[in-house]
């Protein structure tokens, strides 16, 4: 008796995994000099990979369940494949010069990132507690071994080490609170549990299972207090990497905790609404204060992504405050924000890259200048970084825009507070984005500069695509954000709205 | 009471939480690698017991399988790559002990005492009725077979990765030479 | 009286709790990795008591799939541990100390 397979709406996840498979064949024939066409094989597998996605999209099919309602394809699933193949995509683009840069092992670099690429396009569509957990796991494991891909660094070696032995340990976490929740219900579908979790919002166990399951998802999305890996991790990690930490497994993250707590414990809002208003606002509150005092470049995004992420966690805090119109808006709010947050951060990592090479370093102060001899890279950054401190007319904008509009309409003055220090740390992240742009605008060019060759080479042609296309999207969805509220709204499928 | 007593599964339940109990401290407490990687056989192969004893053979024997087969055998390999202190160590832990316990301490209320308010009180005696593992095999291929599929790309991802983030790289001058080998 | 579930469940949090801090006071990696193989037997151990309890098979699968992932873990782990050994000669985590911050 074979399982109901419906292959169209797996074709995505197909796609990936055979380029994967390809990558590493032929990863193992290629002589070392050719190995660049494992990166162009990994580029063409993840488009490739958009176009299932596309023709799911058209197809008046409308929702595809399969085996018992564990792995579904609809709108919201849709929406975030989307983003998980651009974003992969853009890191493939930004991987390409750094990868051969350097002596690294090329073939399994792409293939591991096409897996944890993989994880992510799963994930999206998982909705019951087992394949969620593989999936989520498929994300991790790659990314642990990625982040002490520079063998010889004892940074990234330490970077390596911390990111797996927390991520394992909320892994831990995350099963044990699924065990209760298993226990309690006696579903590991997410319909399931919602239909027989119904009335138990109250007990003990079934908060504690709850907070278990907010504590491991909050590593994954390193919130506050279960961040402390993130700047560490980013630095020693190679940058790509740790582009693709702080964007793809990040939303990853927040996919997950979207999916688990609106669809399956809706009724136990009153549990979940407080915790997560207590990690938005250390998130923010904390992270924007340590990046203030931040010297390296990497370490000061790290920081910024933690205080995005208590920014992304506000519309669900605003969620459990209200009723069921409010929950969509909520819902559509956070991933408008996840969206926005991932052009305009690995755009900005993507500049890092270059001019981490044009500069010879990440320390912020040997950035001085950078406008003068590069205006381009100059002038993208400041896009990049005024985008991710919410300056209008950049998309960053129409991000703080819904978050506030989710969190003032909810209207409980628990989500006013909120909105309150979310205000107040929009204004304090402005400080350290504008401190870098003047930086590279304003500041005399450092003596500890290199020479003039390095400083006005090039930009490889991958990184600068990378860079234009974020920029391009960042820019326009500034003007436009009917283009980026089109796919979040279609996403309140799952939350009833 | 006398009940209790004359009842064996109960007095098997009792021994075996006994040795995964003891074997667990000494799992965290041993200074020296090698015992705790032992006595985390004897927590495993005692818990693997309760799971025959709760009828969940399958589970049981991949357990015994997997982790005393091929886990523990390469945390002693690990071990001994890394040349980690093999004997007595006193340096390995200098955390506080007491706040440790303290958390450890309230987190055992919280979680155990959440759990018994949570679920009955059906009386687990006897060992179970037939096997469940043919049915286990056909549903691991049915409604489980996505994540099935996805966690063998899982166990892909780490053997490659794993491989390669733990070879001894060679240096540039030998990559030359046996490139030209492949090359001849 | 006989052994119930909350016997189970109660063995289960020990064996969790063990895991826990030893994660907390132990500074050699290969032993905190040890630590949160315990905690994952104590999710198992939870798991298949409560599947008993419910006559209900799916606890078991997530047994099967924890044990998997968790062997790829161990496997990611101790790469990891390698790898930082044929960088400097430790398995002590005290001795990482590049980055502060």
């Amino acid at each position: 008796m074979a399982p109901d397979i419906d292959y169209l709406a797996l074709a995505p996840e197909i796609t990936l995994a055979v380029t994967a498979v390809v990558v590493l064949l032929l990863d193992l024939f290629l002589p070392r000099r050719q190995k660049y066409w494992t990166a162009i094989v990994a580029v063409l597998g993840v488009s490739f990979a958009a176009l299932p996605l596309i023709a799911l999209a058209v197809s008046d099919v409308g929702d595809r369940a399969m085996l018992g309602g564990s792995f579904v394809v609809d709108d919201f699933a849709l929406v975030l494949k989307g983003l998980f193949v651009i974003a992969g995509y853009l890191v493939l683009l930004m991987s390409v010069g750094y990868v051969e840069s350097d002596r690294y092992y090329q073939g399994e670099y792409y293939f591991l990132l096409l897996m944890s690429i993989l994880g992510s396009m799963v994930l999206a569509s998982s909705r019951d507690l087992i394949t969620l957990f593989i999936a989520v796991e498929l994300v991790s494991q790659p990314m642990y071994l990625l982040a002490g891909w520079r063998k010889g660094d004892l940074r990234s070696n330490e970077a390596s080490l911390k990111y797996f032995l927390l991520g394992v340990l909320a892994s831990a976490l995350l099963l044990y609170g699924m065990s209760f929740v298993y226990g309690l219900t006696g579903e590991l579908t997410f319909a399931g549990i919602a239909a027989e979790g119904a009335g138990k919002a109250g007990e003990p166990a079934f908060i504690m299972a709850i907070l278990f399951i907010i504590a491991g998802f909050g590593f994954k999305v390193s919130a506050v207090p279960f961040h402390f890996w993130a700047p560490d991790t980013y630095e020693g990690a190679p940058t790509p990497v740790a582009a693709y930490l702080s964007v793809s497994s990040k939303a990853a993250g927040f996919v997950a905790l979207l999916v688990v707590l609106y669809s399956a414990f809706p009724d136990a809002s009153g549990v979940w609404g407080p915790a997560v208003w207590i990690l938005a606002a250390l998130s923010m509150t904390l992270a924007n204060l340590t990046a203030l005092r931040q010297t390296n470049i990497v370490r000061l995004l790290a920081y910024s992504s933690v205080a995005q992420a208590g920014f992304m966690l506000v519309p669900f805090a605003a969620a459990a405050t209200t009723d069921a119109v409010g929950l969509g808006e909520a819902f559509a709010a956070t991933v408008t924000y996840i969206v926005i947050y991932a052009f305009m951060n690995l755009g900005a990592f993507a500049v890092v890259i270059a001019g981490a090479r044009k500069t010879g370093t990440g320390d912020i102060e040997g950035w001085g200048g950078l406008g003068s001899y590069a205006p381009a890279l100059g002038a993208l950054a400041a896009v990049f970084f005024f985008s991710l401190a919410g300056i209008p007319p950049l998309a960053g904008w129409i991000a703080k825009l819904v978050m506030f509009g989710a969190a003032m309409g909810a209207g409980s003055p628990w989500m006013i507070a909120l909105a309150v220090i979310a205000a107040i740390n929009a204004v304090i992240a402005l400080v350290y984005y504008a401190r870098v742009v003047k930086t590279i605008w304003m500041d005399p060019v450092p003596a500890t500069a290199p020479e003039e060759e390095v400083r006005t080479a090039s930009v490889a042609g991958s990184l600068g695509l990378a860079i234009g296309l974020s920029a391009a999207v960042v820019v326009v969805a500034g003007f436009f954000p009917s283009l980026v509220t089109f796919f979040s709204d279609a996403t309140k499928v799952l939350a009833g709205g | 009471m006398s009940d209790w007593f004359s009842e064996p599964a109960n007095w098997v339940f009792l021994v075996l939480a006994l040795v995964i109990a003891v074997s667990a401290v000494r799992v965290v407490t041993s200074t020296n690698v090698v015992h705790s990687a032992l006595f985390l056989v004897l927590a495993l192969g005692a818990t693997a017991g309760l799971f025959l004893l709760l009828s969940a053979e399958f589970v049981a024997w991949v357990l015994v399988l997997v982790y005393i087969g091929a886990v523990i055998v390469l945390f002693l390999f690990g071990i001994m790559i890394t040349r980690a202190p093999t004997g007595p160590n006193v340096e390995m832990d200098h955390r506080p002990r007491a706040p440790a316990a303290m958390a450890a301490f309230l987190m055992f209320i919280v979680t155990a005492g959440s759990g018994l308010t949570a679920f009955g009180d059906q009386e687990i005696t006897r060992l179970g009725d037939g096997t469940s593992t043919e049915l286990i095999g056909e549903q691991l291929l049915q409604r489980f077979v996505i994540p099935f599929e996805v966690v063998s790309f899982v166990l892909l991802a780490a053997l490659i990765g794993g491989i390669t983030l733990a070879r001894r790289d060679a240096s540039p001058a030998e990559e030359e030479a046996t490139e030209e080998e492949v090359q001849a | 009286m006989t052994v119930t579930v909350d016997w189970y469940l109660i063995l289960a949090a020990v064996l969790f709790v063990i895991g826990a801090a030893g994660l907390l006071v132990r500074r050699n990696a290969i032993v905190m990795f040890m630590s949160i193989e315990l905690m994952l037997n104590a999710v198992n151990l939870t798991f298949v008591s409560v599947g008993r309890e419910l006559r209900d098979l799916t606890g078991q699968f997530a047994v099967f799939f924890v044990l998997v992932v968790a062997a790829a873990e161990v496997v990611v782990g101790l790469a990891i541990i390698v790898s930082i050994f044929r960088t400097r000669a430790t398995a002590s985590v005290d001795e990482l100390s590049e980055m502060k911050g």
